[in-house]
């Protein structure tokens, strides 16, 4: 790991998180997209358009020659002239040589991340052509000499008094920090710009195999002055914009501005093919199609799915990372989850490193991609590669390849922990101070001190009262079940014995992987996988249930993924996944069992917070709710209740706990104003951020785990 | 009935998104609606249903400055474009334009009004209805510049905030004209 480039990142980090207006900006973009984007897709299968958006990319993916090889035959029919660049300094040599050759003193531009991707206005400036950003968000940025933190909104960190001192700067009188005046300057400013200019350039948002012809979704009208006025015009496009029909160029259509900005549909769709009249003559039309990084892409079978992205924005949108860091911490050209996988294909592994670890793993991102892109499982994939080239760390690489691989010492440490804690714990359940160095994790929230008596200790001596069990299950713990909230273990016992159902627990069990996987130590998480599959498989169990989603993911879905190819281990790892289910889950879904719990619990007001792995990994987030409302509990939704806690373990901990500490704050306050006394959720992880967080603020609200509120009703 | 329920829907879509809709009877109710905006020169291209209307000579009648010879330079300080629209889409409330002929671009990008003539029973249901024609535009001619245009020009680049008319017109003015032409391939 590069030591300046993580602390210029960590300053990156720490200026971001003193700036509170641009995260009361973005938080509340991201609640008015969430709501602007539900009313444009009210009428529409958004399922289905994701899936038909994926195949058609997936489609173009698999025969790449093919559809480049047709739309350019069709594209130089129509008059264009196709240049293939093989790299950005390849694209910005062709651009800046043309503008050299033809005379060209200035170029007017509408909006292209391809060419924010390359770096072409510095080249043109290098090459003594003036480049004149035309889209008002860019033009801001330009002014301002920044880069843009958002895809679609370049400028959405800056504020109407900044553009307006950019503008004064510009016009050279006091310009008033008004909206509608500041846009009515932009238009006076930049009009002279495009009648002016030898050559315009554009980007494209597709480019239609079947016509040869170019699509660009616009909303201002610069793209359509700029393709018009100047004599020349440059179309700088990525490879990976080709789709074979209109039929597919519609589809896309239909889709981005709805899940961009909620529009039904943008001002403009222009539809350009070949070089149509300009003033007495033809245009110029250069079509530069950009690699960069995109064939290679396309070849990595773990990564290829991020080509599918129709650039959006809507993934750093909904991001809690994104929201409370904004897009010059998370990204480097490309932002968001997005950003990162674009950033490491298209700029290097090196940019990528450190935003690699800034994702949370909550998932929100991929619920709402257009492209049915599983974003988070690239950039787990990514951490991975990045962890083979520079290394994990020193610490990180002993706990997980020494100690976590072996069970027992792993295991033995614990419990030795457990004892060394004493001083700082003073015998109490929850530690409220670290000492020296460690003291900041405990600045804003409490951490769980380690149980006395882990629950694998006590398992043997805990009665269970069952005559003729209905199912025998086996409990993966997790860690934080296990050692930290062994109490959960108990409730569980009390409350499956009550629907007949037997509860074992496999003693060679270990940890789930994830905390290894997350660091980018896949190797070490394979290992643990075979080890859980052979331990939880033993006795042949029903079921296997889990009280932590992400363990439940680790059983369901990355074991599978690790051991598919082999054949040893792919059949045993798709039996453990399929019986494995969520312990709320399992009892409205295979017992069917809700009513059990009817009416026994007094009418407290409960607020529900969905653990990001349990709503968008396991898909479980009504059963909990209905067994809550079912025991008598009066439940009153927070807003943002999907929204991540900020746990994201090892996250939370060492990699960003200042980031973790804001996304906390968040949701403390969402759960204040619902006005519930208690919190209810399934994940031990968010028990443990959200109880932590609630102590430390010292709100009178309870941080419950859902079974334990099932076990309180049997009382 | 079907073409009642298109130009309603179609209507609310293309209010909710800025434009204006009017239903006109007659060339004189378009000379007067242009000449009510037109606070400068008027830019009218060359498109099939204005001939047929004799819409130029009746703008001059009626004393409206129309930009003659050098629209490039004319289009700049013109205050209101006039074209005709080959058809429409309802659920969006979108007007498409086959604007390869390069006056018809003047006309729709520099100045601040854009009035659209547009016969209703030209009004299709979706952008998915709309790709056949599309797809003849791109058979019939070896160039094309072809455009959906829904509602005003717009930003939200500042704060986020919706303002209306950045770099295109600043007005979108859609005048509904039955019997204008019922030919989608033609404006």
């Amino acid at each position: 790991m590069s030591k300046v480039r993580a602390k210029e990142y960590q300053v990156r980090i720490d200026h971001a998180l003193a700036t509170p207006k641009l995260q009361d900006a973005l938080h509340k973009f991201g609640d008015a997209f969430l709501l602007a984007r539900e009313k444009a897709f009210s009428h529409y299968d958004f399922e289905a358009l994701r899936q038909e958006i994926a195949d058609c990319k997936d489609e173009v993916a698999a025969h790449r020659q093919q559809y480049l090889d047709q739309f350019i035959t069709n594209a130089e029919a129509a008059g264009a002239i196709v240049y293939l660049a093989k790299t950005a300094a390849d694209a910005n040599q062709y651009i800046a040589d043309l503008a050299r050759t033809k005379g060209v003193k200035l170029v007017t531009k509408s909006k292209s991340m391809a060419s924010e991707e390359t770096h072409l206005n510095q080249a043109l400036e290098s090459a003594g052509v003036r480049a004149l950003e035309t889209d008002l968000g860019e033009w801001i940025i330009q002014l301002a000499g920044q880069r843009p933190s958002h895809m679609v909104m370049p400028a959405i960190h800056m504020f109407k008094e900044e553009v307006a001192e950019l503008f004064s700067k510009e016009t050279g009188s006091e310009e008033p920090a008004e909206i509608e005046h500041l846009v009515q300057v932009a238009r006076e400013q930049l009009r002279q710009g495009y009648l002016d200019a030898d050559m315009g350039i554009t980007g494209a948002n597709i480019a239609v195999a079947e016509t040869g012809g170019i699509a660009l979704v616009t909303n201002e009208g610069n793209a359509r002055l700029v393709s018009t006025l100047p004599k020349i015009h440059v179309a700088l496009l990525g490879i990976e914009k080709i789709v074979p029909t209109l039929e597919d160029a519609a589809t896309i259509i239909r889709t981005l501005p709805k899940n961009a900005t909620g529009q039904l549909l943008t001002s403009y769709i222009t539809w350009i093919r070949g070089a149509v009249p300009c003033g007495d003559d033809d245009k110029e039309l250069h079509l530069v199609l950009l690699d960069n990084g995109r064939s290679a892409l396309a070849e990595s079978p773990q990564c290829r799915d991020a080509l599918r992205c129709i650039k959006c924005g809507a993934c750093a949108n909904v991001c809690p990372v994104y929201q409370t860091v904004g897009g010059h911490v998370f990204g480097h050209v490309y932002i968001g989850a997005i950003g990162i996988i674009l950033t490491a294909f298209f700029h290097g592994l090196d940019k990528a490193a450190e935003i690699v670890r800034a994702c949370i793993g909550c998932r929100a991102c991929v619920t709402v991609c257009p492209s049915n892109i599983d974003l988070e499982n690239i950039i787990l994939s990514l951490r991975e590669t990045i962890g083979h080239e520079e290394g994990i760390g020193v610490g990180k690489s002993i706990v997980f390849r020494k100690v976590m691989r072996n069970r027992k010492l792993f295991h033995s440490l614990i419990r030795a922990a457990s004892l060394l804690q004493k001083p700082v714990t003073g015998g109490n359940r929850t530690i409220r101070h670290l000492p020296l160095f460690f003291s900041s994790l405990t600045e804003w929230r409490t951490l769980p001190a380690i149980a006395e008596k882990s629950l694998r200790d006590q398992w043997s001596k805990i009665p269970q009262k069952i005559e003729k069990p209905r199912y025998k299950v086996a409990l993966f713990g997790g860690c934080a079940n296990d050692f930290l909230y062994p109490e959960l273990g108990i409730d569980l016992i009390k409350v499956m014995n009550k629907l007949d159902v037997e509860v074992s627990y496999p003693l060679d069990q270990n940890c789930c992987g994830v905390p290894a996987l997350y660091s980018g130590d896949k190797e070490t998480a394979v290992a643990l996988a075979e080890q859980n599959i052979t331990a939880m498989l033993k006795d042949d169990p029903d079921f296997v249930l889990t009280t932590c989603p992400t363990c439940t993911m680790a059983l369901q879905r990355d074991f599978v993924e690790f051991l598919k190819d082999n054949p040893v281990w792919a059949a045993k790892a798709e039996h453990l996944a399929e019986i494995t289910v969520d312990a709320a889950g399992f009892i409205v879904n295979q017992l069917g069992a809700a009513e059990v719990f009817k009416g026994l619990s007094a009418a407290e007001k409960v607020t529900y917070h969905d653990s990001c792995h349990l709503k968008r990994g396991a898909g479980v987030w009504k059963e909990p709710r209905e067994l809550l409302t079912t025991s008598g509990r009066e439940l009153v939704e927070m807003e943002h209740a999907d929204r991540c806690c900020g746990f994201g373990g090892s996250y939370s901990l060492t990699s960003h706990p200042d980031i973790s500490k804001q996304i906390l704050g968040d949701k403390v306050k969402d759960i204040e104003k619902s006005g519930a006394t208690c919190v209810a959720m399934d994940c031990p992880g968010c028990m443990m951020q959200l109880r932590g967080g609630l102590e430390k603020q010292e709100i009178d609200v309870r941080a419950m785990h859902t079974i334990q509120l099932l076990a309180e009703s049997l009382e | 009935m079907q073409e009642e329920k298109l130009v309603t829907a179609f209507s609310e879509a293309a209010r909710a998104v800025g434009a204006e809709v009017s239903i006109v009877a007659g060339v004189e109710a378009v000379v007067d609606y242009v000449k009510q905006l037109a606070t400068g020169s008027v830019i009218v291209p060359d498109f099939a249903s204005a001939k047929r209307l004799d819409l130029v000579p009746t703008l001059v009648a009626a004393g409206v400055t129309l930009v003659q010879d050098d629209l490039r330079q004319g289009a700049a300080t013109a205050a209101v474009g006039v074209t005709g629209a080959n058809f429409a889409f309802a659920a969006t409330g979108t007007v498409v334009l086959e604007s390869t002929s390069e006056d018809i671009r003047l006309a729709t990008t520099l100045p601040e009004h854009h009035v659209v003539l547009l016969d209703p029973a030209k009004i299709l249901e979706d952008d998915l209805a709309a790709v056949p024609y599309l797809r003849t535009f791109h058979q019939n001619s070896p160039r094309n510049y072809l455009a959906y245009i829904t509602g005003p020009s717009r930003t939200a680049d500042i704060e986020r905030v919706l303002t209306i008319g950045v770099h295109g017109p600043k007005q979108l003015h859609i005048l509904l004209f039955s019997g204008l032409s019922d030919n989608p391939l033609e404006m």
